[in-house]
């Protein structure tokens, strides 16, 4: 496997020819000494060269409050499109991000500047009161949100997530296609990496020690 | 419970015997994730393993613990997940087959009873040409 050490200064540079070269990425080690860090090539993680600000949306929360772009200041975010109603990759996602979050919180900078949000593309079921219980069943730190088709289509577009609600009258369990990755969103609210699928947890907590480290904190 | 069980093992045995004259179909490591309060969509997973000389399929499944049960397998195709109806599932000779999160899945609707981790469900599980397998199916967390 080919090891590409670079400076913090030409980092993102580097980032950019590698991802144009080689598909893409991941920073999977780290080390401090003589600020040098050691990227591999990886399939789990996408790191963008030139992270894409966000523009605003407006969601509500499972406590009923505004979530809109505000919201994803100051915090790195993953995000997550799903509903309630989905028996698979819905809980196998929610349960791996929630050990994910764990092994972040474990670290030595902790999880507090870390949030994972379940987006519902499901509004129509998935009342507030609903979401609460469902996101909090896997950790009790996870934001449930959801907002209505135009501003779930906002968000989503901006993210390149796609999401296909075939409501169907009569039809109580109506299918729902969605995105099966996870987006990383970092603190200046700017789109700033994917994990595709199949996704684990300790690849996705790993990756994004090492992300985090790297950015510190110019990020915020 | 547990003569109950026995007893639908023995059934199951003696049916596949009957049915193929052979080991037949084996199962293992059969579960089903345990679901937020309040959630009445759950999946099940296993190991199928076809100890036949022949290929198996399996074309149903059903279940007194569900008001439906059905075989689903989740696809991430260009990024989206969906759900596909599998209804012929084949078990190629000497092979297994794992039904496991993110692809093969049975999908178990509105459970009759609140099944929390370390409760058991039967499942039965029809192959083509007669064959069923009873399967108690362990909620995990």
């Amino acid at each position: 496997m080919k090891t590409i050490s670079l400076k913090f200064g030409v980092k993102m540079t580097t980032v950019v020819l590698a991802a144009v070269l080689g598909g893409v990425w991941l920073a999977a080690t780290y080390r401090e000494s003589g600020s040098r860090a050691i990227l591999l090539p990886d399939r789990v993680m996408t790191l963008f060269p030139d992270p894409k600000p966000l523009t605003d949306f407006a969601f509500t929360d499972h406590e009923n409050r505004v979530f809109d772009l505000s919201r994803l200041k100051g915090k790195w975010s993953f995000l997550f499109f799903g509903y309630t109603h989905c028996p698979d990759i819905c809980p196998t996602t929610l349960a791996l991000l929630a050990r994910a979050r764990e092994n972040i919180a474990k670290s030595t900078v902790g999880a507090k500047d870390v949030q994972f949000v379940f987006i519902s593309v499901d509004p129509n079921r998935d009342t507030a009161g609903k979401l609460g219980q469902y996101v909090s069943y896997f950790d009790t730190a996870f934001l449930g949100v959801t907002g209505d088709n135009a501003q779930l289509g906002n968000l989503a577009g901006q993210l390149g997530a796609a999401y296909e609600v075939k409501i169907t009258p009569g039809m109580e369990n109506y299918p729902v296609y969605h995105s099966a990755a996870v987006f990383l969103v970092d603190p200046r609210a700017r789109y700033h990496a994917v994990f595709a699928p199949p996704l684990d947890a300790e690849g996705i907590s790993r990756r994004f020690k090492v992300l985090r480290d790297l950015e510190g904190p110019k990020a915020i | 419970m547990r003569w109950r069980h026995l007893a639908g093992l023995i059934l199951a045995l003696t049916s596949i015997a009957a049915a193929t004259g052979e080991a037949g179909i084996s199962v293992r490591d059969a579960w089903v994730r345990e679901t937020p309060p309040g959630v009445a969509m759950m999946a099940g997973y296993m190991v199928l393993q076809n100890n036949t000389s022949r290929p198996q399929v399996l074309v149903a499944a059903s279940s007194p613990g569900f008001e439906t049960v059905m075989i689903h397998r989740t696809i991430v195709k260009d990024g989206l997940a969906r759900m596909v109806h599998a209804p012929q599932t084949e078990l190629t000779p000497h092979a297994s087959l794992t039904f496991a999160p993110g692809g093969y899945h049975l999908m178990l609707m509105n459970p009759k009873r609140t099944l929390r981790a370390g409760d058991r469900v039967d499942i039965t599980l029809e192959f083509r040409g007669g064959l069923v397998l009873p399967v108690a199916y362990e909620v995990r967390k």
